[in-house]
């Protein structure tokens, strides 16, 4: 019963939420246009209407997807690696897509390609660079693991992989002209808004398949918490465990980064937030809890970054460390204890 | 003990060579001639003339520089000045030289001193023919990426001034090839906010080759020439809105109000809906303001790279929803480019802003340039 209502409080918390999101904006548009536009599809001017349906609403989509899939990325790494500090990029996903669109939009020069042909710029050449890059990273993170048996060095080995994808944009952003490394750069900081509705969608199946291969993860992850050999006792195939994670937190984190770009701390932080809050590690609770929590942060922080009322916007990268550091910090001083 | 006063005395005999006081005491400063050299539009860089040499002083090298470069410019080496008044002594004319940006390739070409370019770092970008032949026939060497110049090909060459540019005073590369004794110039050329400003820069190369005559001369064409433009613009009744940039992710870069851009549009006749923004590099807006702002726009100039509608589109959606999109009303500078795919605007536009403001005048009021190649601007393609 309690759960019941919890979970109906949280789910009316993430509609308001939704609401606040997209009756704030630049553009100051009355609550009564915004309703109308969203259930009748027309308000005072086509231009309001056009903000809400086509911009204000699939920002708030991405925002969702972003939110509750990093969230949920960042809880089953903490879990795996039994490591607080894991999170969505600890399998160096995020260095692999960076790389990938590193050299897309700064390699390319180098190759003779960016001043004769700019069409490499556009918005699917950097969604597919990125997920090649995710995806390069994952096939050698899978190949890793057929090797090893410890779990502890797939994270080594991951942080390697960022260390190695480091250097290269390092190298290239170097030789590369500023207006180039600024595209970079300003990809590296995140964006939520620039994605069509058909965008949208292709990242909800990608977030979907993502999830429901976390259902079938629930009960083993719970066992593994306790040990690995325990886990083992109870039957769970460690392998078999160790793939459908690393899988799943690819398809999440993968295509999120490579549609939004490789947005921070979101997945470290609300799975501790969770916890702290709920105080369990049941993953049963702990599962939709984090997707929903993951969701209503990541829409307050859009909410922020718009700074509605002014022409200009505030990378959304920037208002997720920025207010979410502090807030963790201070709720495990009032816990006095990481409930990990 | 003896070692130890031999050392001694070894330093003291070193220390009083390097300390020798300077005998020679410097020569006072004439006067200036006043008004000797006319600056118009341009506020980066003066000049004051004196008996046998000049003083060169860049105000402004990067934008609101809390500090001023100074270079002294004579023809023979007779002029003594105090070490600290100046930043850089340079015997003019200079026989070579090396600059950094394509926006100086034009000046260099009108003053007909091509000849002495040395180098360039990446000279694909320069679009110029005569600068491309010159480059092919080996005379204008690689010299590095953008504003990592290669010191050792630098020291090579030995140009006797290196032209740069410097962002917030930091160039990294630059600090290496001061130490060689090459002395690197700032040409700012890119800070200023009047069109005008930008072309009067030529008169900085027209010093650094004693060519101060022929680069006033060129300069009073391009003036009257913009001016005359300016007047014909203004005879027209309509006063069309005009909209710029475009998207990269969520956020649409536009030119500041105070850019020379906004600038020439103004003096084309035409209402840039962004003009009364205080910036003179450019704004990055949110897509929803600048879609409730500038959706009416009639025109739109300059949408960053896009060459064609169907680019547009494919890109992002949401240009469609724009008046000067479904009107076809919008013209691009990237089109034009040059042998190696530099974009002939980046430039060439700086050093001839008459033949932008022609082009954009043609676009607004086609009805009062009938007769005219546009330079720059071309409508997209379908």
């Amino acid at each position: 019963m309690k759960t019941l209502k919890l979970s109906l409080a949280s789910i009316l918390i993430l509609l308001f939420v939704l609401m606040l999101n997209i009756s704030l904006g630049s553009v100051s548009i009355p609550l009564k246009d915004i309703v109308q536009a969203i259930f009748t599809g027309e308000s005072s001017t086509s231009t309001w209407t056009y903000i809400v349906l086509d911009y204000r609403l699939t920002k708030a989509m991405t925002a969702i997807i972003v939110g509750s899939g990093l969230g949920v990325s960042g809880l089953l790494m903490q879990t795996f690696f039994r490591n607080p500090l894991a999170g969505p990029y600890v399998l160096g996903l995020s260095s692999g897509a960076g790389l990938g669109v590193a050299l897309l939009l700064m390699g390319s020069g180098l190759l003779g390609l960016s001043i004769s042909n700019s069409l490499w710029f556009s918005k699917t050449a950097v969604i597919l660079a990125s997920s090649l890059g995710s995806l390069m990273v994952m096939i050698a993170v899978l190949l890793t693991s057929v090797k090893i048996k410890d779990s502890m060095a797939l994270l080594i080995i991951g942080l390697m992989f960022a260390s190695l994808t480091g250097a290269v944009v390092n190298l290239l952003s170097y030789f590369s002209a500023s207006d180039e490394l600024q595209q970079f750069v300003f990809w590296s900081l995140g964006s939520l808004g620039d994605l069509s509705w058909s965008e949208v969608s292709i990242l909800g199946v990608f977030w979907f398949l993502g999830l429901t291969l976390c259902l079938f993860l629930i009960k083993p992850l719970d066992a593994l918490l306790i040990g690995e050999s325990y886990a083992k006792s109870l039957g769970v195939n460690i392998k078999v465990l160790q793939y459908t994670t690393i899988i799943a937190t690819c398809l999440l984190t993968g295509s999120i980064t490579a549609f939004a770009g490789p947005i921070a701390f979101i997945g470290l932080a609300i799975p501790h937030l969770m916890r702290l809050i709920l105080k369990t590690n049941k993953h049963i609770i702990m599962l939709p809890a984090v997707c929903l929590s993951g969701a209503v942060v990541m829409l307050i922080c859009d909410s922020i970054s718009q700074l509605p009322g002014f022409d200009y916007t505030i990378p959304i990268n920037a208002v997720t460390s920025l207010l979410g550091a502090p807030i963790v910090i201070w709720l495990i001083l009032r816990s006095r204890q990481l409930n990990f | 003990m003896l070692r130890t006063l031999s050392i001694l005395g070894f330093v003291i005999l070193i220390w009083s060579c390097v300390n020798q006081p300077k005998s020679e005491t410097p020569k006072p400063i004439k006067q200036s001639k006043p008004n000797a050299f006319k600056i118009d539009y341009a506020k980066g860089f003066k000049v004051q003339v004196f008996e046998g040499f000049k003083l060169l002083t860049i105000t402004e090298a990067w934008p609101n520089a809390d500090k001023t470069f100074t270079y002294l410019l004579q023809t023979s080496d007779s002029i003594n000045l105090p070490k600290t008044d100046y930043d850089y002594k340079i015997k003019t004319p200079i026989k070579s030289i090396v600059v950094t940006s394509t926006t100086h390739i034009p000046a260099l070409e009108a003053l007909g001193v091509l000849d002495n370019l040395v180098g360039f770092p990446n000279t694909d970008y320069i679009s110029s023919d005569k600068a491309r032949n010159l480059i092919n026939q080996g005379q204008i060497k690689n010299v590095g990426q953008d504003q990592n110049l290669n010191t050792e090909l630098l020291l090579l060459l030995q140009p006797d001034v290196v032209v740069s540019f410097a962002v917030k005073g930091q160039n990294k590369s630059v600090e290496s090839i001061k130490k060689a004794n090459i002395p690197v110039l700032y040409n700012a050329d890119w800070v200023e906010a009047h069109p005008l400003g930008k072309a009067e820069w030529i008169k900085f190369f027209g010093l650094l080759f004693d060519k101060n005559d022929k680069a006033q001369q060129i300069f009073n064409t391009i003036k009257t020439e913009y001016e005359k433009a300016k007047t014909l613009g203004s005879k027209s009744q309509t006063k069309p809105t005009v909209i710029s940039g475009a998207l990269w992710k969520d956020q649409w870069y536009l030119p500041g109000g105070d850019s020379w851009q906004a600038q020439l549009i103004a003096d084309a006749n035409a209402e840039y809906l962004y003009a009364d923004t205080e910036s003179r590099g450019s704004l990055s807006l949110s897509f929803e303001s600048v879609l409730n702002d500038s959706q009416n726009a009639e025109y739109w100039i300059a949408p960053a790279q896009y060459t064609s509608y169907q680019q547009m589109v494919d890109q992002q959606k949401h240009y469609e929803k724009f008046k000067a999109f479904k009107d076809k009303n919008i013209y691009t500078f990237a089109k034009t480019k040059g042998q190696t795919g530099g974009v002939l605007y980046y430039e060439l536009a700086p050093q001839r802003p008459d033949w932008v403001l022609k082009d954009l005048i043609q676009i607004f009021h086609p009805q009062l340039l009938t007769n005219y190649e546009p330079k720059f601007f071309k409508p997209l393609d379908q």
